[in-house]
């Protein structure tokens, strides 16, 4: 166990001595992982900023209750201080069906007589504001309002906000794509990069295998430089993020008054930042690996 | 220790480089493989280190038959062999001291054995002052020098020596053979290609090649 440590700290000793011993094009190969990788994570940060204004927008989000034709006065009285009485209800706004009618006549200038209508055909509704984000006292309200005597049809009007987050879901699918294929271009980029180093490192491969070196020991440090190269791409990521973010957030303070208010973007959690160092360093292993061994094969 | 039965060697589209060479070689001994340039000197020296496999016949070390040896199991049959080549084959960009601590840092050795050992097989060679320098500023005696520290650190017990005397004067090379015969003195087998086999102050075995034929392999005494 004690020679398998030892064995991987001299690997990644000497990867980082090539590194520093070809440190101008250490320094390009991180700075195109990196800003590689920043295109997908710029656009996984602009939709995790829409989706974060999409559940701001649902928080406006209105209820539609229409009651029945035939419902009795106390019934709405009723209805209408248990909406009020409920916790995640911020407004409630009764239209009588009179005057729903005679919104509707104006809207469409018609008067009942013309229209060969005897009788008002709408019904009597609420219309409710709620003021939580969370979807299933959401649904668990729609359900308990529907329930009520009186209540002939409950509309949640955020058929707009799905159509958003539809969109939003399929951007973040294409996101995926993109990403996916711009790993495979890191993985050929990287792996392309490590097999010209095999090449420059020919004579050290060549006398450490005369001498008894194992295939993998002669891998080791070309597998610990492609991990570097990950690690550094993904700092690199980070900081070009946070750079943009900067001043994005710049420029939108100064249009401020002119939008009529902040658009702020937020920041990745760190718990993404991590995932994108795992991902990045996970590309230099296996780009290298692969890279590495076959080339080493072929000295 | 090491025995060829009826061994060729042919490399695809040229005539055997070595032909039916069969030959003993005991634990202890001394043996000059001799010959003119082209007679296979090299070639046989790289079937013994198991660097080349032979076209046909056998070759065992150690009562194993190398043809029956698995590539991964290569690397440590040559951990077996300190390895002495006629281009040094040395790394230019790493000091004395780190080109004779590769073999042990290949083996698993510990930080501190490797440096009492490296420190131990400069001084053997009459380098220890010169550790901490790269290789291009040694002469070519002290690159082959170095190259000698480097295959004995790792207390092998077969030193296989491709003409290192070939491009050295006279003073040089008595100087690196003396060297193979103090080691020889205290029970490594040493083999070493050179045109000519030089007058040895102890016995030796010659096998002299001509055009990839060995003539029967023979000892010759004290400074015959």
């Amino acid at each position: 166990m004690f020679h398998y440590f030892h064995n991987h700290i001299q690997a990644f000793l000497r990867a980082v001595i090539r590194i520093k011993s070809n440190w101008p094009s250490s320094i390009i190969m991180i700075l195109v992982i990196g800003i590689t990788l920043c295109l997908p994570a710029t656009g996984f940060l602009l939709v995790e900023n829409a989706s974060q204004l999409s559940s701001k927008i649902e928080y406006e989000a209105e209820i539609s209750i229409f009651l029945d034709q035939t419902i009795s006065q106390d019934q709405i009285n009723f209805i209408g201080s248990a909406l009020k009485q409920t916790s995640s209800i911020e407004k409630v706004n009764f239209e009588p069906k009179i005057r729903a009618w005679e919104k509707l006549q104006e809207k469409l200038k018609i008067n009942s007589l013309d229209a060969g209508i005897s009788e008002n055909p709408l019904p009597d509704a609420f219309f409710v504001t709620l003021n939580t984000l969370d979807n299933n006292i959401v649904e668990s309200l729609h359900k308990d309002i529907k329930n009520l005597e009186g209540v002939k049809e409950v509309i949640i009007d955020s058929g707009w906000i799905k159509k958003l987050r539809s969109i939003l879901y399929l951007i973040k699918v294409g996101l995926l794509i993109l990403g996916t294929l711009l790993a495979m271009v890191l993985i050929v980029v990287i792996g392309n990069t490590i097999r010209l180093q095999t090449l420059t490192y020919q004579n050290e491969i060549e006398v450490s295998r005369l001498i008894g070196a194992t295939d993998s020991f002669i891998q080791r440090p070309f597998i610990y430089t492609g991990i570097f190269y990950g690690l550094g791409g993904s700092l690199v990521t980070g900081g070009l993020l946070t750079v943009i973010l900067e001043l994005f957030n710049r420029v939108a303070f100064k249009f401020e008054s002119i939008l009529g208010g902040l658009i702020m973007l937020t920041n990745l959690p760190p718990s993404k930042y991590i995932f994108i160092t795992i991902f990045a360093m996970a590309l230099g292993l296996l780009a290298s690996y692969f890279s590495a061994s076959r080339s080493i094969k072929t000295i | 220790m090491i025995k060829f039965n009826n061994v060729f060697k042919r490399y695809s589209g040229a005539k055997d480089i070595l032909q039916n060479v069969s030959f003993e070689i005991h634990s202890g001994e001394l043996v000059f493989v001799t010959g003119s340039s082209g007679a296979g000197k090299s070639t046989l020296l790289k079937l013994i280190s198991a660097i080349e496999k032979p076209s046909s016949g056998d070759i065992i070390f150690e009562n194993q038959n190398l043809s029956d040896l698995r590539g991964v199991d290569m690397p440590y049959l040559r951990r077996k062999f300190g390895m002495i080549f006629q281009d040094h084959k040395l790394l230019f960009d790493r000091n004395c001291f780190e080109n004779v601590a590769l073999p042990l840092a290949i083996n698993d050795t510990t930080s501190i054995d490797i440096s009492r050992r490296v420190r131990a097989a400069l001084n053997k060679v009459g380098l220890l002052e010169k550790e901490k320098l790269m290789p291009i500023t040694l002469s070519g005696g002290e690159q082959q020098r170095l190259a000698i520290a480097r295959a004995i650190v790792s207390r092998p017990a077969i030193l296989i020596a491709d003409e290192p005397t070939a491009n050295l004067d006279k003073k040089y090379a008595d100087e690196i053979m003396n060297i193979f015969y103090s080691f020889q003195q205290v029970g490594v087998t040493v083999i070493i290609s050179s045109h000519e086999a030089p007058k040895s102050p102890i016995r030796f075995k010659e096998f002299h090649l001509i055009h990839g034929e060995l003539i029967k392999p023979q000892d010759v005494s004290l400074l015959s």
